[in-house]
């Protein structure tokens, strides 16, 4: 009976090391020790609870128990995977590409910001003395801020307004590009180690083909759903959630991204009908178990040893990337619209890096197994550091531009 | 404080002041927008005004003097094009509808304004269920003793205007039954319904002189009356309309109130009596609960007819004053619409039927402020 039990949870046991019954034990303590931290972060120090579960896992990561190798394998990185996907969905169905036609300079200041952010990063990682690849590799995970923290914190402050608006716009813009740009990166590195060329052109060709061809499946699915059933029901958004893991195993079986598909399903959803959809956030509790793991996992993937290794070029890299992407948003912003309160926010909200960046770093190691183990040090260090700065520089951007619910406040 | 001076104005002119909602384009609920929507419109040139509100998911916009149905819907059309435009650019949506279906109140947050944060303070938690969007309509008199006795002459139509410009079925996500449910909210002010049986300038000093040194009213903004003077003006405001879905209808209403102004300041068809006022809250409930199949009880009289057919009684009796005004167009618009929907609030009820979602509701909403969805 026991062993039964363990192996139907065995998906949250299975973020730590710990095997046999003392899986279900460890499970329930870090589930225990996010819920209460999570709530005591939220309602003493009024910050986001994803903080509280960060904090759980820092202190899992120090004893030792955590992903500080890089290496999401197996079970956790199918939560990691889930709990993405969910995050990201929801993030695409959000997001209106109409608005970039009826205001371009949204789109300018989104191609001027990733664009920055790469150069600039690259530039400062050369300048450290690394080599080329590993610096367009650093450059590349620091593209997309992180969807996963915004959503999060978004919504659990129900915050609406400008700021937020475009921080969505932006985070899943910057996501699409991010993904775009490590395949493409692959592809480099395999045409510089003597890899059959058109293999190196075709496979970033197919993943994007394959993840869209899978995301409009699903955004289909869903929308046929919708049609009939109220998303706010408890059992509609079950046959949802069964929907986008179904939806989540096809993209993994082919090896697509699993970054781009659930963003690309929302915003096919979004735009292929002007129909609201509504459904509860983060898909109910079964998401909000799913989130609070993910937020523990990318907080235990720091070390001592990685981050004096790798902690102040780690530190460099994030100040030449906030740096990018506060000039942009800072200089193009006026053009959209924004005021300069909000343009502020919208570039503190841009900050965080956290699973998108893990997912990206993993998929590296998958494939380039010798040359990610380089980089670890460097990325590990900079989640590390992002974790907990990324949702209080995204909490304290929504406080400024007023956008937090006026019973949240 | 004593009473302002009775501005002059030139009779029958119209002004027309629209509450709209600014909703967020994901699920269609209220969104914070006010701020942002008021800076982008603050570079535009337009004829009117556009102003805060009470909370900050919504904006008032008013126009001009206008002269006619036509320079009414001219300048409306040309507010409504800037709106919509700054609207898009921040990626939010505009509607009319007195109440938003299923807006959280409590979710409101008070316009940063110190007259705001003193009427919230005061009302408490009445101030952000004020989150309800009305048409206003001036129209202008040439003295104040005129704008007096045109004031309780207009009191009788005041169902009518409920009934046919009703858009607020909703409330909280809920079916309330009503017509205008928005009413319901402004009723629960301690100085709202109807103006007090005045009809000299002399008698409303006096009256608003006694009020004032009860220290309850400070100006006439405290008044939250269906018909009010507006002295500096020089009009009497008409407060009782929801704002329709569409300008189209808001210019029609607006014409129809200046058609029964006139129609009441030149021929005169009924005498004034405060008896009138034994049936007035009987047949304002009617309105607001069954809109034009409501019951209205003929003041002199007590007949009992539906108010549809009272409404399409007195616009046989105010055609010609109609056609002087150029207003025939308006007329016939709100005839073909008491035939087609009624309101717009039967309208939104047929749309949530077809389409099982109120978000969906308040997005055709939008499309049909804007312009873009005809039905």
């Amino acid at each position: 009976m026991v062993d039964e039990l363990n192996q139907a949870l065995s998906f949250l046991g299975a973020a730590f090391s710990w095997a046999g019954p003392d899986a279900l034990v460890g499970t329930s303590l870090v589930l225990i020790a996010g819920a209460l931290i999570g709530e005591v972060v939220f309602r003493r120090l009024g910050l986001p609870r994803i903080v509280g579960y960060s904090l759980v896992g820092m202190f899992v990561g120090a004893a030792g128990y955590g992903v500080a190798s890089g290496d999401i394998s197996g079970t956790v990185r199918l939560v990691v995977d889930l709990a993405l996907a969910l995050l990201l969905f929801e993030l695409g169905a959000r997001v209106q590409l109409r608005w970039l036609r009826t205001n371009p300079f949204l789109l300018v200041t989104s191609l001027a910001e990733a664009i920055l952010t790469f150069v600039v990063v690259y530039l400062v990682m050369r300048y450290l003395g690394l080599d080329m690849s590993s610096s367009a590799a650093v450059a590349v995970l620091a593209v997309p801020a992180s969807p996963a923290v915004i959503a999060r914190v978004a919504s659990e402050f129900g915050a609406e307004g400008q700021v937020t608006e475009r921080v969505t716009m932006m985070a899943a813009l910057n996501t699409l590009y991010g993904v775009f740009a490590s395949r493409l990166l692959q592809a480099w590195l395999d045409l510089d180690t003597g890899q059959n060329p058109v293999q190196a052109i075709v496979h970033p060709l197919y993943v994007f083909v394959g993840s869209f061809f899978i995301a409009g499946l699903l955004g289909i699915a869903v929308a046929r759903v919708a049609r009939r059933l109220d998303l706010r029901n408890e059992n509609s958004v079950l046959l949802l959630l069964g929907l986008v893991t179904l939806a989540l195993a096809l993209t993994k079986a082919f090896g697509l991204s699993t970054l781009m598909m659930p963003l690309m399903a929302g915003l096919w959803l979004r735009n292929s009908t002007e129909r609201p959809w509504v459904w509860p956030r983060h898909f109910g509790t079964a998401g909000g178990v799913l989130v609070l793991m993910l937020f523990v996992i990318v907080g235990t993937s720091w070390s001592f040893s990685a981050l004096a290794t790798g902690g102040m070029i780690a530190l460099a890299a994030m100040a030449a990337r906030a740096a990018a992407k506060s000039a942009a948003v800072l200089t193009l912003g006026w053009f959209s619209g924004q005021s300069l309160r909000q343009s502020i926010g919208v570039s503190l909200a841009l900050t965080p890096l956290s699973a998108t960046a893990l997912v990206m770093y993993s998929d590296l190691q998958g494939s380039h197994a010798g040359f990610a183990a380089q980089l670890s040090p460097i990325a590990l260090s900079s989640i590390a550091v992002m974790e907990l700065l990324g949702a209080l520089a995204v909490l304290a951007a929504l406080r400024s531009a007023h956008e937090i619910a006026a019973r949240r406040v | 404080m004593t009473l302002e001076a009775f501005a002059a104005s030139k009779p029958l002119t119209l002004g027309v002041e629209l509450e709209l909602g600014i909703v967020n384009t994901h699920d269609y609920d209220l969104s914070p927008s006010a701020v942002d929507l008021l800076r982008l419109m603050n570079k535009r040139k337009i004829p009117g005004d556009v102003k805060p509100e009470m909370t900050d998911s919504m904006i008032e916009l008013s126009t001009g003097v206008c002269h006619s149905h036509a320079d009414a819907l001219s300048q409306l059309t040309e507010i409504r094009g800037a709106l919509v435009d700054c609207a898009r650019k921040l990626n939010v949506g505009l509607c009319g509808g007195g109440t938003h279906p299923f807006q959280d109140w409590s979710e409101r947050r008070i316009f940063n304004t110190p007259r705001f944060h003193m009427l919230s303070e005061l009302y408490g938690y009445l101030s952000k269920q004020f989150t309800i969007f009305g048409q206003h309509v001036h129209v202008g008199c040439p003295s104040a003793d005129d704008a007096l006795v045109l004031l309780h002459g207009m009191s009788r139509f005041i169902p009518h205007f409920i009934a046919m410009s009703a858009s607020s079925p909703y409330v909280q996500g809920t079916d309330t039954g009503f017509h205008s449910a928005r009413l319901n909210s402004v009723f629960a002010f301690p100085l709202s319904g109807r103006a007090p049986f005045v009809t000299t300038w002399d008698d409303f000093g006096t009256f608003f002189a006694k009020m004032t040194r009860t220290g309850v009213v400070k100006s006439m903004k405290d008044f939250y009356w269906d018909i009010r003077p507006k002295p500096e003006f020089g009009t009497i405001e008409v407060r009782v309309l929801d704002t329709p879905l569409t300008i189209e209808k808001a210019a029609a209403l607006a014409a129809y109130i200046q058609c029964v102004a006139s129609w009441l300041s030149k021929q005169k068809p009924f005498e004034l009596a405060e008896d009138d006022y034994l049936v007035y809250t009987f047949n304002r409930f009617q309105a607001c609960r069954f809109g034009p199949d409501g019951t209205f009880v003929d003041p002199k009289t007590g007949e009992h007819r539906t108010l549809r057919e009272d409404i399409l009684f007195t616009m046989g009796e105010i055609e010609q004053h109609a056609i002087d005004l150029n207003a025939d167009t308006a007329m016939r618009y709100l005839r073909s619409e008491l035939q087609r929907f009624g309101n717009d609030a039967t309208w939104a009820r047929q749309t949530q039927a077809q389409e099982h979602l109120l978000a969906e509701v308040v997005r055709q909403q939008c499309l049909r402020w804007s312009g873009e969805l005809v039905v």
